[in-house]
């Protein structure tokens, strides 16, 4: 860890952060906002936390900045201004903000220094995780053992809480019938009155390297960073990209509703239903080493790692599906039509 | 200065954390709102990530291949688990983001807007 680095990223996180703020045209504040994510994911990997970074980098700088775009093309691109009352609810906010800053630091006079190893965060639980992990499950990612095996159910309901706000953005914005409460007007379309040669081969040649590439981030995140969540967004972001680059009825026609919000039943049953395997064949709920007396020639330890790989990639089908479901939603503003 | 080396990643991080809190008081744009909201989040994802550093250490992943099996300093891992808290965390910040803009095109949806006043005006 370098401080100057550390310093000047920093810096810069803070001027995107100020601009993307400031600026009046909501489609500038969603790409700044993307750059900052970047940011994010740089300044991670330069503390050490690189499976942060790439999912940052995935689901920050990727997916969020599409999510932005989506909105603000089904709304508008402009940021009114407030006719009445402006200078006093900006000023009740500055005050507001300017006190709970003052407050968190005189907090922050009694942090331990950044980057001790000897802080009590670093002293209680997490050396028992870098000691035994090899040990225990052979994985030598320690953030992957931690996330699919100690902290099993965390990892569980995390995933039932992306499944439920997938549910959620159906309930709020599908719609079966064709026309709106008030007249709305229809979005720009760009695909279909220019449809670009150049984008459209790239992105075809480059959807099924991307997928092969997620496949690899969920089977090699017992080594490497990576692992389901992050695999599972780059996968449906690959389908996003089509989306964007050919029509959004063509990707309808590969991935229908149906098949989407069936997926994401199966990731998350994939998941609870390994913790009940565990539970029939006599241990408690996610212990995954009783299921070596299933699996052919493994011995406890290996089970424990071929669990975790059985959750990662339940957790991957639940994430990539609910992503293209969230997506598709904004974009044709639910009604499964026509998209960016 | 070596106050400033130890302080300066949590300076930030409340600098950050405070230019969400006023994004999402003072703003009138419901998407300049939730842009403030990612920011309060990715501020607070900074101070976990800060409280897992440690110098000179690198990144949580065990090199196993030779004899550095036998003996493991603690020392010279990160703390992997903010790590686990936070992806997990930035994942369901995306979940919350989706809702928050499905929220939002519903809004528009009905009152035909993403002020707001103008809202508040309607709804009266």
């Amino acid at each position: 860890m370098i401080w100057q680095l550390d310093l000047s990223i920093l810096t810069l996180i803070v001027i995107c952060a100020f601009a993307t703020i400031m600026v009046k045209d909501l489609l500038s504040a969603a790409i700044i906002f993307g750059a900052y994510s970047f940011l994010m994911c740089l300044l991670w990997t330069e503390m050490g936390a690189v499976d942060v970074a790439f999912t940052e980098a995935s689901v920050g700088a990727g997916v969020s900045t599409v999510l932005f775009i989506a909105a603000v093309y089904q709304t508008t691109r402009k940021v009114g201004v407030r006719k009445s009352g402006r200078l006093l609810s900006k000023a009740v906010a500055l005050v507001a903000t300017l006190l709970t800053g003052l407050v968190l630091l005189i907090a922050e006079a009694d942090f331990p220094d950044f980057a001790n190893p000897f802080t009590p965060a670093s002293l209680h639980l997490s050396p028992y995780y870098i000691m035994q992990t090899l040990h225990d499950t052979n994985v030598p990612n320690i953030v992957t053992s931690v996330l699919a095996d100690y902290r099993g159910f965390d990892t569980m309901f995390e995933t039932a809480v992306i499944f439920t706000a997938g549910l959620a953005v159906i309930a709020i914005l599908r719609r079966f019938k064709k026309e709106d409460r008030c007249d709305l007007p229809e979005p720009y379309v760009i695909s279909e009155a220019h449809p670009d040669t150049i984008i459209r081969f790239i992105a075809r040649q480059l959807v099924p390297f991307i997928q092969l590439f997620a496949l690899y981030v969920v089977a090699h995140g017992h080594h490497s960073p990576g692992g389901g969540f992050q695999g599972g967004v780059i996968f449906g972001a690959s389908f996003i990209l089509l989306a964007i680059s050919y029509d959004f009825k063509m990707v309808l026609g590969i991935m229908s509703e149906r098949w989407n919000i069936l997926l994401g039943n199966i990731g998350v049953l994939i998941y609870a239903g390994i913790g009940f395997l565990c539970l029939l064949l006599g241990a408690n709920f996610l212990d995954y080493s009783v299921l070596s007396k299933v699996l052919p020639a493994t011995d406890k330890i290996m089970a424990r790692s071929h669990g975790m790989l059985g959750i990662e990639i339940g957790v991957a089908i639940a994430v990539l599906a609910i992503v293209i479901s969230i997506y598709f939603n904004i974009v044709s503003r639910g009604k499964y039509d026509k998209g960016l | 200065m070596p106050s400033i080396i130890s302080d300066y990643n949590y300076w930030i991080y409340i600098l950050l954390m405070m230019i969400g809190l006023y994004a999402m008081l003072a703003k009138n744009n419901l998407v300049k709102k939730v842009i403030g909201m990612s920011i309060f989040q990715t501020a607070i994802i900074i101070f976990y990530v800060s409280i897992s550093a440690k110098e000179h250490a690198t990144i949580p992943i065990i090199a196993h291949h030779g004899a550095a099996e036998a003996a493991i300093d603690v020392a010279h891992y990160a703390n992997p688990l903010p790590h686990v808290l936070m992806l997990t965390a930035i994942v369901v910040s995306v979940g919350t983001l989706g809702v928050a803009l499905a929220l939002c095109l519903g809004i528009y949806r009905r009152y035909n807007s993403l002020e707001e006043d103008e809202i508040q005006e309607q709804l009266q």
